[in-house]
């Protein structure tokens, strides 16, 4: 049986000055996707493309097997979104919101919205106008999360937050994580958060994907390579190398592909192997990726 | 019609319950101020054809302007709902709630025509007229605002749509089968009348099906 809840093949997206460009993308059930791209990259203009807000102009979406757009509202019952863009019906308290919510879903679960409501302290009777930043993304979340979808997609969902509310609404997810059907795509230029919850990543970068790989492939694979040449001499050449900054004696080489013989190729002149966070992985991959396509 | 679109047309009324309110009762206001007197009528008169012209605006810039710019749009699309029924909740649910105080408005002033002796009966075809126009001039309001793609579209189509009332004063109020039966002791029903009334409906009924053809086929929604 197909289990995947989310299928992009070959998607094109034109805008006056920007596109989209030959995005494929499998989200399987019980994953969680970290999407990590520049402003800019595309990230959100792929999130409504597969919520169906916006139509491709080329390629085939699906969502929890659904043809998207075409049938975007069958499938959506099962898809909880939450932007950090997103704002509740300003005319309404947060109360009716829910009230809502749970007249639509049939499976919503008073006991968990009540329980978020205690634990992101926010009040039901507040109006949606005077939410916070971090009251309206913790609302916005509360109303996915309370309805137990399958699939969460999540659209920078931590920009803005303080560091205690994020916090809180990553513990949320990590819960929803517990479940081994459920699975969320997680849009960020924060790899911090994306690093924490993600047991996959896909980087986007100027509309088109860069890279895409389990996050523990992406630890293991990249490293920073710190090498002092004595005078005279220079550096065999080495493959997967995919950044070069040469400082007089000192050369720091980043690879893609670390491996013990990549080391001996290097010889005794290598001074330190660093391992690479997320961020510093995500900023190389985007450079190298921009060098490649000559931009 | 299924389910979440009758609750979507719920929540329409729900949302925009204090312009229902205000307008309904602003548009009595305004008639019961017409009642006193000739300075009392201009004025009235004045507030009456106000409240229904901001109305429409304000319906218009809130439901649907507002709801994009604002991004609560989004939050109404990650509902399980397709484009299309989002804007037959919309339109149908907008619809009413101007309908309430259009209805409202309308009927408080065909009373004032025919209860009050010094306003007479013979105004009434223009009256029905202007209450027509005004609902037509709603419809095309509305169908404007889902196709407008920009903030400047949207103000340049209220802009356009308040400038109809003016337009359709100066050119059906001296109309010779207006004009010349409007002070009269009886309402005069006659030919002008009801061409001018079925060219309103044909506007209001085009711009009430316009946005089920093509908002309600847009592509892309956001």
């Amino acid at each position: 049986m197909d289990n995947k809840h989310i299928e992009m093949r070959g998607v094109r997206k034109n805008f006056q000055f920007f596109t989209l460009d030959n995005l494929s993308l499998d989200l399987e059930a019980g994953e969680v996707m970290g999407f990590v791209g520049p402003n800019g990259a595309g990230k959100s203009t792929t999130l409504r493309l597969a919520m169906g807000m916006i139509a491709p102009d080329a390629g085939e979406i699906r969502l929890m097997g659904h043809a998207i757009p075409a049938a975007q509202a069958a499938a959506k019952r099962d898809v909880g979104y939450v932007s950090a863009d997103m704002r509740l019906l300003p005319q309404a308290t947060f109360g009716w919101h829910m009230e809502f919510a749970k007249s639509i879903y049939p499976e919503w679960d008073g006991g968990y919205a009540a329980t978020l409501v205690k634990r992101f302290n926010l009040r039901p009777e507040q109006s949606a106008r005077s939410l916070s930043l971090g009251e309206r993304v913790k609302a916005v979340l509360l109303l996915a999360l309370a309805r137990r979808p399958r699939l969460l997609i999540l659209d920078e969902p931590t920009t803005g937050l303080d560091p205690v509310a994020r916090h809180e609404v990553i513990s949320e997810f990590m819960d929803v994580l517990r479940d081994d059907d459920r699975s969320i795509l997680f849009s960020s230029h924060n790899t911090v958060d994306v690093e924490r919850i993600s047991d996959r990543i896909t980087f986007i970068d100027r509309g088109r994907i860069v890279e895409c790989s389990n996050k523990e492939d992406f630890l293991d694979r990249w490293r920073r390579i710190h090498v002092q040449l004595p005078a005279g001499a220079s550096l065999p050449e080495l493959p997967n190398i995919v950044g070069r900054v040469v400082d007089g004696q000192f050369v720091t080489l980043t690879t893609d592909r670390y491996s013990e013989g990549l080391r001996t190729l290097i010889g005794p002149y290598v001074r330190e192997v660093q391992r690479m966070n997320l961020e510093e992985i995500f900023v190389a991959n985007v450079m190298h990726c921009r060098e490649v396509r000559g931009s | 019609m299924n389910t979440l679109t009758r609750k979507l047309i719920a929540k329409e009324l729900y949302v925009n319950r204090g312009f229902m309110v205000i307008g309904s009762a602003a548009g009595i206001v305004s008639i019961l101020i017409a009642t006193q007197g000739q300075i009392g009528f201009n004025i009235g008169c004045l507030t009456w054809l106000t409240t229904i012209i901001a109305m429409g605006v304000m319906l218009a810039i809130y439901g649907v302007m507002h709801e994009r710019k604002e991004h609560s749009l989004e939050f109404v699309l990650s509902l399980p709902v397709s484009i299309a029924d989002y804007v037959r909740a919309k339109v149908i649910g907008l619809w009413i709630c101007f309908l309430v105080v259009w209805l409202v408005s309308s009927v408080a002033a065909l009373l004032l025509v025919f209860l009050k002796e010094s306003v007479p009966d013979g105004i009434a075809p223009y009256t029905v007229l202007l209450c027509g126009f005004m609902l037509a001039n709603f419809g095309v309001l509305l169908c404007g605002m889902f196709e407008a793609r920009s903030e400047a579209a949207s103000t340049a189509m209220i802009v356009v749509t308040n400038m109809g009332i003016s337009v359709f004063m100066f050119t059906v109020g001296p109309m010779n089968g207006i004009k010349q039966t409007m002070w009269n002791a009886a309402p005069s029903w006659n030919e002008t009348f009801w061409i001018v009334l079925g060219c309103e409906l044909a506007v209001l009924l085009a711009s009430f099906a316009l946005p089920f053809f093509l908002s309600a086929r847009r592509r892309d929604f956001f």
